[in-house]
């Protein structure tokens, strides 16, 4: 790895200043995150935008980005959020150092449930990724007196952020969401470095010809073993973000739904996109927040609308307005 | 190669101004709403999934009591206004809707939920921010002081009251039983009431079965619990779950075997599948309307009711929704606003009669003391209307004796 600005600037210098700006996806992706609790009806709405992005972002790398379609990703969301909440709550560790933990300790998970289930392939991988995810969500049922259970994780509410001699009060919902954003931008400057590097280039082979990717060198399996651990990692740190927002963890977010919901996600962004999952993030949400104070029967609405969505924009939301736009994929 | 060069027009200045202008304009309502005088109460509560019906009844009798003080003026001249919330019967929802009502409605106090996951959720969101939260589903664990702070209230029977009062009215010494048990925080607090009831009785245990949530199918569990021989099976699950459970047992023949005995009879699961299911199925309540021939207060309640929704009589997860509002509304009356500290100091003191005799928050833990009623599920026959539903078996008093104690709940005393 070298400097992390090197992928971008130093590739195309000076060609335009708003081709530039267009380059720089990271920067782009967190001024427009930067202005969105203005721009929704509420900050609550705002934080989970910003959660829900960066889970989606992190399974993006293993749909989107190398075609493996996986049902258990909630699995690692959940573990970010509960290693989080015990850290904190039970053993009275640092947040930083909490959130640190949590992800480390999420990627063994990642690591143990994938060296499992990238030996299979295609419908088997779907139904590995359930069922291992699934497994997860029962010990977290089954170990109450560490998860809480049914119950849920509860008791170790953050109202406080130090950092470096910085202290501000975590409850404020703006200061939350500043907060809270900077440890997504730093998850995007981390897939942004990933898709960037050779690594990035192998996996987009691997989901566009795998035996070629193998003919051509490549060690499949074990790529294909990183990128989930990889994935799984980022999609923790959304858990992490999510036990310190709440300061609950409830037994649903390791749930079966979770997982079909970030999937419905990453499609109505647009998966291989690198904004597209806080776009569906942010669709899906403000969608359900908004008419489930309508009706009761939001789901039909929402249902009815993704199906629309995949038949007739296959790419997503931002996969297709980037495409009318005129700006190659591999842009942002 | 697709090139980002061949957007024309575009420009980083008209980029710009679009962009500042269409946040300008969204920003716009905001800068409308000036702080006013109402009083705003949010009501998250499952308006969606299987507690649907049991949500709208409270969401119902809620809209009840704030229409009953609009009426004679408000508290201290202000309107009052309930926010109701779906929270999808999921914690983290629940938890959302909360923060948002904190936030953004600036509510000036919390009602509502109808889970112990749910509700616990709520009450973690609402106590680190120092707002009154009134709890109006059954629970536990709510009492105990590692979720207790002095802004949680608990309006609704927990299950350590209703399982008692059952249970001394179903058991005897001697007595063989067995369970069938939802296998979530619900059901594993009913069974430990009943247990806890049955040794004090002397009954004896046979087993037990965990159900799933939500299960549709209970068959392969009535061979198996009738094979118990118990004197009383006990089935502690919640909604459409109960009515499942006691459909499937009587296809199976189990009544005429055993009672059938559940924590809570729900009025509208009854409802559901009618009387013959139902019948000689003994259960615990908060409330049921025909307490209206022995209760003045209950009479008045049904009349109120019936009068704002034509006619229809109000059920018993209703009638909390109306006890939780209208008690919090009484303490803001004597508080003569919405100070917290002052609403928390007048519920502490309250002594309300709302909906079925009197009520009064015990100090340590905030558990509302009231009355539980046992009821049993009539026969097709005997019914004199269709909503004659039940007879009241008892109708224990509220005292602290019913509950568990401060110092066993962790309190200090």
């Amino acid at each position: 790895m070298t400097s992390p600005s090197s992928g971008e600037a130093v590739a195309k210098p000076a060609s335009g200043s708003l081709s530039w700006l267009l380059e720089q996806r990271v920067l782009m992706s967190v001024a427009v995150l930067a202005v969105l609790p203005w721009l929704l009806p509420s900050q609550a709405l705002a934080v989970n935008v910003l959660i829900y992005g960066v889970v989606v972002m992190g399974y993006n790398l293993l749909f989107g980005y190398t075609g493996l379609l996986s049902f258990g990703q909630a699995a690692f969301f959940g573990a970010g959020a509960y290693f989080t909440g015990i850290a904190i709550g039970r053993y009275g560790v640092p947040w930083f150092l909490a959130v640190a933990i949590a992800v480390l300790l999420s990627t063994c998970l990642a690591a143990a449930i994938g060296i499992v289930s990238t030996r299979t392939r295609g419908i088997y991988f779907a139904m590995v990724t359930l069922a291992l995810a699934q497994l997860v969500y029962y010990v977290a049922l089954q170990a109450s007196s560490f998860t809480g259970g049914e119950n849920g994780l509860r008791g170790f509410t953050v109202d406080r952020i130090s950092l470096f001699g910085l202290s501000v009060n975590f409850l404020d919902p703006v200061n939350k969401y500043y907060v809270l954003m900077a440890l997504a931008a730093l998850a995007m400057w981390f897939q942004s470095r990933i898709l960037n590097s050779p690594f990035g280039a192998v996996i987009e082979a691997i989901r566009e010809n795998e035996q070629r990717a193998r003919a051509c060198g490549y060690n499949v399996e074990r790529s294909k073993l990183i990128v989930f651990m990889l994935s799984g990692a980022i999609s923790s740190l959304g858990g992490c973000m999510l036990a310190l927002h709440l300061s609950i963890v409830p037994l649903d977010i390791l749930h079966y739904q979770t997982s079909g919901m970030i999937v419905m996600m990453v499609l109505l962004g647009g998966a291989r996109s690198f904004f597209g999952p806080f776009v569906g993030a942010a669709t899906f949400l403000i969608l359900e927040d908004v008419i489930s104070v309508w009706t009761p029967h939001w789901q039909i609405f929402v249902g009815a609308i993704f199906v629309l969505f995949v038949l007739f924009l296959p790419k997503g939301i931002w996969g297709t307005l980037l495409d009318t736009l005129g700006i190659g994929k591999a842009r942002r | 190669m697709p090139k980002s060069r061949s957007t024309p027009k575009l420009t980083r200045r008209t980029a710009l101004a679009g962009l500042s202008a269409s946040a300008a304009m969204l920003a716009m309502p905001r800068l409308g709403r000036a702080a006013d005088e109402t009083i705003r109460i949010g009501f998250p509560t499952p308006l969606t999934g299987p507690f649907a019906a049991e949500a709208r009844d409270q969401v119902k009798c809620a809209e009840l009591a704030v229409k009953l003080v609009n009426d004679k003026g408000g508290i201290g001249g202000r309107k009052v206004e309930l926010l109701v919330r779906d929270d999808k019967l999921n914690a983290g929802e629940a938890a959302t809707r909360t923060l948002e009502l904190i936030e953004k409605d600036k509510v000036h106090a919390v009602v509502g939920a109808l889970s112990s996951a749910v509700q616990l959720a709520v009450n973690e969101v609402t106590r680190a921010r120092g707002v009154i939260y009134v709890s109006i589903s059954q629970s536990d664990t709510i009492n105990e002081a590692k979720d207790f702070s002095k802004y949680t209230f608990h309006e609704a029977l927990n299950p350590h009251m209703t399982t008692s009062a059952v249970a001394r009215q179903t058991l005897k010494k001697g007595m063989k039983v067995a369970h069938l048990v939802a296998d979530y925080a619900y059901g594993h607090e009913m069974l430990r009431g009943f247990k806890r009831a049955q040794a004090a009785i002397g009954a004896d245990n046979v087993g037990e079965i965990l159900h799933p949530f939500g299960a549709a199918d209970y068959s392969t569990f009535m061979p198996r619990l009738m094979s118990m021989r118990p004197d009383v099976l006990c089935i502690s699950n919640f909604g459409r779950d109960q009515a499942n459970a006691i459909k499937q047992a009587v296809d199976f023949g189990v009544k005429q075997q055993m009672k059938i005995v559940v924590p809570v009879i729900l009025h509208n699961q009854r409802l559901a599948v009618g009387p013959d299911v139902f019948e000689g199925v003994v259960g615990g309540a908060n409330y049921y309307w025909g307490l209206e021939t022995q209760n003045k207060t209950a009479a008045d309640f049904n009349a109120a009711f019936k009068a704002a929704n034509g006619g229809a009589i109000p059920t018993d997860y209703g009638a909390y929704g109306y006890s939780g509002v209208g008690s919090l509304l009484a303490a803001m009356q004597t508080a003569g606003g919405t100070e917290t500290d002052k609403v928390v100091d007048a519920l502490e003191k309250l002594q309300y009669d709302l909906t079925k005799g009197p009520q009064h928050f015990r100090k340590c833990d905030h558990q509302s003391v009231q009355s539980v009623l046992v009821l049993e599920s009539k026969k097709k026959s005997a019914m004199a209307t269709d909503n004659d539903l039940f007879a009241i078996v008892a109708n224990d008093s509220g005292s602290d004796e019913m509950l568990r104690s401060c110092s066993e709940l962790g309190h200090a005393t």
